[in-house]
């Protein structure tokens, strides 16, 4: 009885002290944390929008269509719409989901794009990432390319032995794009 | 004295790794850079040492029929505090490794630690056990790193400033896939037991490394013979 009363008191004792050194440090960390979270999407769509003067992390829109909710960061310049910033996903890709952020300038063509996450194989469908697979994506608008995989007759040139992944991105882009143009008035009009 | 013999001993005679190959899970899944190699290596040494400390401190008052469960408690509160830290302190590196941390908890190099040696010694020895086998457990790591990273992306590099590229090299993306871990890990072991044969050669000794690890007792090729 009394050695099992021990085993009780010293287990209940280790979980208790353990437990409250974690209230602690989650108190201590929960801040940076937060502000970590906040700087890397802030940072993401800095990196894919045109120039602009305020803070599009905050200045945001959303556009519900076919059942998905699509949220847009406003980019602007003096007060004027300069361009939208947007996180596209795919489930096609080879490993995971591939999340991408996409920047369009007002005329409605992309600006920039950046993979956020993905987990695709390393070493090829990986390239995504890679400056001269994402770089053909500026310029492009919805009306003048044919968004599809030069494999299978678009414009854009998939990276090889790595056309599902470039495919996925691909689709990604274009259909997010596809809200964004629908939507390019309602977001230039919205203020702040 | 002994101190120094604790330490010393999981640099290569007792290496985690390559000796008493333990800790195979983040050996073989992180290795995919020399960069998560260092990380790993560090987070699981800082667990290692704090959970060495704690459990000799209370090696005395711990009952040995609940002791698994304690040292348990004790390693998941150390390694849930370096993900915290690591997650708000350096976030890139909690990107890569984020996966991987948790999986301290059930990294066998810190249980069988504190069950071999930190609840049997007192605690500068299990200081010193913790650094050496924390360092030990890094430099196999990062070994088994630098070789899938030269050999699958012909490069190296280290936080985005240092890189060294192998020139006119095409990689050889399999050594950065999964297989490539388990066919560096074992050329690593072979070759380490190999030289350390020759080297008892020279001396005039017999080598035996681990049962479990002997090129002799194995078949698969004509060395065993």
């Amino acid at each position: 009885m009394m050695e099992s009363l021990k085993l009780v008191v010293v287990l209940t004792l280790i979980c208790t002290v353990g437990g409250a050194l974690l209230a602690v440090v989650h108190d201590v960390t929960a801040a940076p944390i937060a502000a970590a979270a906040v700087k890397e999407k802030n940072d993401a769509i800095m990196q894919v929008l045109p120039e602009c003067d305020n803070n599009p992390g905050e200045d945001v829109v959303t556009v519900d269509a076919d059942g998905q909710t699509w949220t847009f960061y406003v980019a602007r310049k003096a007060g004027a719409f300069v361009g939208a910033a947007f996180e596209a996903v795919s489930n096609q890709g080879y490993g995971g989901d591939i999340v991408i952020m996409v920047g369009v300038n007002a005329e409605g063509s992309v600006q920039a794009i950046e993979v956020l996450a993905h987990k695709e194989t390393p070493g090829l469908g990986a390239w995504i990432s890679g400056e001269s697979f994402r770089g053909q994506f500026a310029g492009r608008s919805i009306a003048e390319t044919k968004w599809a995989v030069a494999k299978d007759g678009g414009d854009i040139d998939q990276i090889t032995a790595a056309t599902i992944s470039s495919r996925a991105v691909t689709q990604a882009v274009k259909a997010g794009l596809d809200v964004c143009t629908a939507n390019m008035t309602a977001l230039a009009g919205n203020q702040p | 004295m002994t101190f120094y013999k604790e330490l010393v001993k999981g640099l290569w005679k007792e290496n985690p790794i390559f000796r008493l190959v333990l800790g195979m899970c983040p050996a073989l899944a992180v290795t995919t850079s020399v960069e998560n190699s260092l990380g790993m290596g560090m987070a699981a040494t800082f667990v290692l040492i704090c959970s060495n400390i704690v459990i000799s401190i209370f090696r005395n008052l711990i009952p040995a029929k609940v002791r698994i469960p304690c040292f348990i408690v004790v390693i998941a509160t150390f390694v849930t505090i370096v993900d915290l830290l690591m997650n708000g302190f350096a976030h890139e590196l909690h990107n890569s490794l984020g996966l991987f941390i948790p999986l301290i908890v059930v990294n066998c190099i810190i249980l069988g630690r504190a069950e071999a040696f930190a609840s049997r010694h007192p605690l500068w020895l299990s200081i010193a056990d913790g650094i050496g086998m924390g360092i030990g457990f890094t430099l196999g790591l990062t070994v088994l790193g630098a070789t899938r990273e030269i050999l699958g992306a012909g490069s190296i590099t280290v936080w985005g400033d240092l890189k060294w590229t192998v020139a006119g090299y095409e990689p050889m993306i399999l050594m950065i896939l999964a297989p490539g871990g388990f066919i560096a890990l074992g050329c690593l072991l072979g070759g380490m037991n190999h030289l350390q044969a020759i080297a008892a050669k020279r001396k005039g000794t017999i080598f035996t490394p681990p049962a479990h690890l002997d090129c002799r007792s194995c078949v698969m090729c004509k060395f065993g013979k």
